[in-house]
């Protein structure tokens, strides 16, 4: 129920205020949206497996952006951006899908 | 099968797919849990705030990336815009251009028919021979082409530049006032050439078979030109190599003038008598 809130206080904050991200992370703001829904999905995950913590949940959902975002920012200084933000979407790709069959089967198993 | 749990495999036993997978939770969810059973850290703050801050960003960069869609989209319909309007103006100037030459074209023949008559007979002639004015008479009409398989006989069966510079020389032996090869006029700086693979006349590529037209005499010409050396050398190509030679005489035979590129170097001076 907490989180329900949280997503509609999320989402508020960010029609309401319309944020303008500076130029200079433009680019790294698609990455950071998926390491952020991997965190989500993996939360989500543990909470129904009944392991879940708000604090590795809010230690995964940070270090996961930055991590990301960092990793992407070191491929375009040494010119293989696109190839290791390719690396990233791939493995976070991997996690979110796995994450959500688990999330699946528990729903509808039982 | 195997006999570890899949938390314990190594991405070397697996693949790193499968591994992926198998991980995709955080292993410190389940080391929390195994070391706190009871406090497992459930302050609902938390976790609003971060989910909040999930949201948040997911929101933003929806935001961002219409909003610069939006930018994209009215930036290209700019540039298309810009460049139908380059398009008119290039056509409008194009059409300027031509309606000034026609205008430059037709004060040049207004200014000629001022002239006195004797001058102007004398500049018709003058064009006639340079080769810029079209030229009307009877003649005849030569067409040769290479051989049906060229290849053969060492690549000769080809008809070169030299081949035509012959036959044209022939012609002018043979008493032919005006010629044009392909509809090429041969002007007084004309020159039949080779350029790469093709032969070029007035720098002007010609494709086979080569057309020949020379004004003069019909009655007299095929057989003054027989009786020349370039007759000779073609019936020779023709009987040798392969080469074939078609000359038929004409009645009427209009070749259109060329223009001619300006002379640099070259000055009048005094005429000499006709």
């Amino acid at each position: 129920m907490i989180s329900v809130v949280g997503l509609v206080v999320g989402v508020l904050l960010g029609v309401i205020f319309k944020p303008s991200v500076p130029t200079g992370l433009e680019p790294y703001l698609p990455i950071a949206v998926v390491a952020a829904m991997d965190a989500v999905f993996g939360a989500l995950r543990a909470f129904l497996d009944g392991i879940y913590s708000d604090k590795v949940f809010a230690v995964s959902f940070v270090s996961n952006v930055l991590i990301a975002a960092i990793i992407v920012y070191l491929g375009d200084k040494l010119g293989v951006g696109a190839q290791l933000s390719t690396g990233v979407i791939v493995v976070l790709g991997i996690r979110i899908f796995s994450n959500v069959a688990a999330i699946r089967r528990h729903l509808f198993h039982a | 099968m195997s006999s570890t749990p899949s938390s314990e495999r190594s991405p070397a036993e697996v693949g790193l797919l499968t591994f992926l997978a198998e991980h995709s939770v955080d292993e410190d969810y389940a080391a929390v849990a195994a070391r706190l059973p009871d406090r497992m850290h459930k302050r609902p703050m938390v976790t609003m705030v971060t989910v909040a801050a999930a949201s948040l960003l997911v929101v933003v960069a929806a935001s961002q990336t219409s909003r610069d869609a939006g930018e994209n989209q009215s930036q290209r319909a700019t540039l298309v815009r810009q460049l139908g309007q380059q398009r008119t103006d290039l056509d409008a100037a194009t059409a300027t251009v031509d309606s000034l030459r026609q205008e430059v074209l037709g004060l040049q023949a207004s200014s000629a028919s001022q002239l006195p008559s004797s001058i102007r007979d004398r500049l018709d002639l003058l064009s006639l021979r340079a080769g810029t004015a079209d030229a009307t008479g009877p003649g005849v009409r030569v067409v040769v082409d290479d051989s049906a398989n060229p290849d053969d006989s060492g690549g000769r069966g080809r008809v070169l530049d030299t081949d035509l510079q012959q036959l044209v020389n022939g012609l002018l032996e043979a008493g032919a006032e005006e010629i044009a090869i392909n509809g090429e006029r041969l002007t007084t700086l004309s020159a039949i050439r080779t350029a790469g693979s093709a032969i070029t006349v007035n720098f002007r590529s010609l494709a086979r078979p080569y057309t020949v037209e020379a004004i003069g005499d019909p009655g007299s010409m095929p057989a003054r030109f027989a009786q020349t050396s370039s007759g000779a050398a073609w019936l020779d190509l023709q009987q040798q190599v392969g080469l074939r030679f078609d000359m038929t005489t004409a009645t009427s035979l209009t070749l259109k003038g060329s223009s001619i590129p300006t002379l640099r170097f070259a000055t009048t001076g005094k005429e000499q008598p006709q």
